[in-house]
């Protein structure tokens, strides 16, 4: 009988995240997003192509230049840099567009649901409402992962393409573990979709929250933990300026660099991906790691909470 | 026939009215003010932290009787203190006009009230005219208030009056602004006016937005080679500004890309006319205004040009009120 139940509960697991995903992979809104996210991915790897060339052939005119005027021709910068750098858009891309995906994939796995009218029809089930929540989490990993995994196959082509850029293992260790980190970040906002999908009782606010939140998470707290500008944090580069040596930032810092997720993504992206200036210093209380770790746990459980808590009988939004 | 009569002042009386009622236009304003006076306050403080580490340095040297010309003053201009209240106007704003623009159109949509009001007399240019009208007023009084406060706080923070030519300046960007966000209200009245979903209206809309304001600029500024190492490629070179004009000659293709993909985006226009009308650049700062606005011109003419080809495609376009109500 015991085995009977988790047999059933498997199998209610099982059919509630295929029905999700089904369904999600039939929204035009969410494979637009996620198209417009995959072509941004193999632009990220032109760009970057594109730009490390130009000031490679820079420095050679420059030299050129200096050697003509016998001044002394300082080192390539080119040459200092990992071929990882290559892909450093990459953590801007997922920071924009990925992450308002995710939201977006978030949203829709229980906005299709309670848009449809189908809660009341669930709940007249034999089904445990934590069943379907696990049921719809599993679902986003799944998406989540599997855009990630593409994302990552679009980059691993484009360095097999790209001869002048070649990993070691090392590379390719730093590459993936980029990828388990990005999946965690659009994991994060993926969670935050879902929980005020499953929360609010508007369709409008379900989905303005969070994208309130990203905006926030993106443009405000990097401002106010390390002097970084809006525009600033769109550039990979720039978003690595030192905060100013003052008690406000180094108190922020502290506060608010534990939430500060954008920020935290970035500086991981940045040790990853090799361009992270050596003497950087972040004044977060805890380890950027720690801060979406700790997000992604915090959410998964608010999603939770969430799905449990929405009222199965009526499950419509009002407005 | 007087105002209140005009069918147009009506619509834009209702919309402006159902804008107050829903809570989220005020509160996308609030949180661009919120936004902004934060910018302005982070602002003020790195040029404390600025000021004090000047100061700092001239006691060392004097205490090592030097003379302190060997390090330069940091220069206050107090404008200078909104690039980031311009950026999130830049971000937010458009966020603002989109969400207006879609409410504007999705209201009548989703009362089906479109189609019967085109059964009246009033013509779809009135309708629109009337729409938009409300638009002006509403996001004209939100970025006026949000304009006033941040004008204030600069004054309360930094303790330099503004000149009235400094009024002027933040008058001719908030114009700018008001013309930057009423593109991308354009943007989302259009979509949620011509879609067959609704919601699929929105989504278009944010991709333009991200394409527009954050996309474009971001690899316009991505691709500058000066961008592409910490400092500066042609400082890490040692390579002085005329030698490096001229070794750039080479790559006039590449620049030409890379400005041409910014070109497209009219957030970067409004940003270049922003900071340089109230010299966050540092090549505008100081510099009398008229000059500065004759060289922006092409940039002022860019966001009105936009402006008046989505309008008229707006006017121009008939609407299917079959396909509306189907919705």
């Amino acid at each position: 009988m015991h085995i009977t139940t988790e047999i059933g509960s498997v199998n209610t697991l099982t059919t509630i995240t295929r029905q999700a995903i089904i369904n999600s992979l039939r929204d035009q809104t969410v494979v637009i997003l996620v198209l417009l996210f995959l072509i941004l991915v193999l632009v990220s790897a032109y760009l970057g192509w594109s730009a490390t060339t130009t000031v490679n052939m820079i420095y050679l005119h420059s030299a050129e230049f200096l050697v003509a005027h016998d001044r002394p021709v300082p080192p390539n910068p080119v040459l200092d840099t990992s071929p990882l750098v290559l892909l450093r858009n990459m953590a801007t891309y997922v920071s924009l567009i990925g992450a308002l995906a995710a939201i977006v994939v978030g949203y829709q796995t229980i906005a299709g649901d309670r848009k449809a009218e189908v809660l009341p029809l669930l709940g007249s089930r034999p089904l445990i409402q934590k069943h379907y929540g696990y049921g719809k989490i599993l679902a986003l990993t799944i998406m989540l992962l599997g855009l990630v995994a593409i994302a990552a196959l679009i980059n691993t082509l484009a360095f097999m393409l790209l001869p002048e850029f070649t990993l070691d293992a090392t590379g390719w260790l730093r590459l993936g573990a980029f990828y388990l980190t990005s999946g965690l970040y659009l994991l994060v906002f993926g969670l935050l979709g879902l929980a005020c999908a499953s929360y609010a009782r508007s369709e409008s606010v379900a989905l303005l929250v969070p994208v309130t939140c990203w905006l926030i998470f993106t443009f405000v707290l990097p401002q106010l933990t390390s002097n970084i500008n809006p525009v600033a944090a769109l550039n990979p580069v720039s978003a690595l300026a030192d905060p100013p040596e003052s008690t406000f930032f180094q108190i922020t810092g502290i506060l608010l660099g534990p939430v500060s997720l954008a920020e935290a993504y970035r500086l991981i992206s940045a040790q990853l991906l090799d361009f992270l200036p050596p003497d950087y210093v972040s004044h977060s209380a805890i380890a950027p790691i720690w801060s979406l770790l700790l997000a992604g746990v915090g959410l998964h459980f608010t999603a939770i909470w969430a799905i449990a808590r929405m009222d199965m009988a009526r499950g419509a939004y009002h407005g | 026939m007087g105002k209140q009569n005009d069918p147009c002042w009506v619509i834009a009386q209702k919309d402006i009215r159902d804008a107050l009622h829903d809570r989220f236009i005020i509160l996308v304003t609030g949180f661009l003010m919120i936004a902004s006076l934060t910018a302005l306050t982070v602002a003020a403080i790195a040029l404390h932290t600025d000021v004090a580490t000047y100061t700092d340095a001239v006691k060392t040297l004097l205490a090592l009787g030097k003379s302190v010309d060997v390090i330069a003053a940091p220069e206050f201009y107090p404008l200078r203190l909104l690039r980031g209240f311009v950026e999130h106007t830049q971000i937010i704003g458009a966020v603002l006009g989109i969400l207006l623009g879609y409410r504007a159109a999705a209201s009548e949509r989703g009362h089906q009230t479109l189609a019967l009001m085109l059964t009246r007399p009033i013509s779809q240019s009135q309708f629109l005219w009337g729409k938009i009208q409300g638009a002006i007023l509403l996001l004209g009084a939100g970025l006026s208030a949000v304009f006033l406060v941040v004008g204030v706080a600069v004054y309360g923070i930094s303790g330099v009056g503004l000149s009235a030519m400094d009024g002027v300046r933040l008058l001719l960007v908030l114009l700018a602004a008001l013309v930057h966000t009423l593109l991308f209200f354009l943007l989302g009245f259009a979509a949620a006016l011509w879609s067959r979903h609704l919601p699929h209206a929105l989504l278009f809309a944010f991709t333009i937005w991200l394409a527009l304001v954050l996309l474009a600029p971001q690899i316009g500024d991505t691709l500058d080679p000066d961008n592409q190492v910490a400092g500066g490629v042609f400082k890490q070179l040692d390579i002085e500004k005329p030698h490096q004009i001229e070794i750039l000659k080479s790559f006039a293709t590449y620049e030409t890309i890379r400005t041409g993909i910014e070109a497209l985006s009219p957030t970067k226009h409004f940003e270049r006319f922003s900071f340089a009308v109230l010299g966050i650049k540092e090549t505008y700062a100081g510099r009398p205004l008229w000059p500065i606005l004759e060289e922006k011109t092409g940039d002022i003419l860019w966001l009105l040009g936009l402006l008046a080809t989505l309008s008229g495609l707006l006017f121009v376009c008939r609407l299917n009120t079959q396909k509306l109500t189907q919705e």
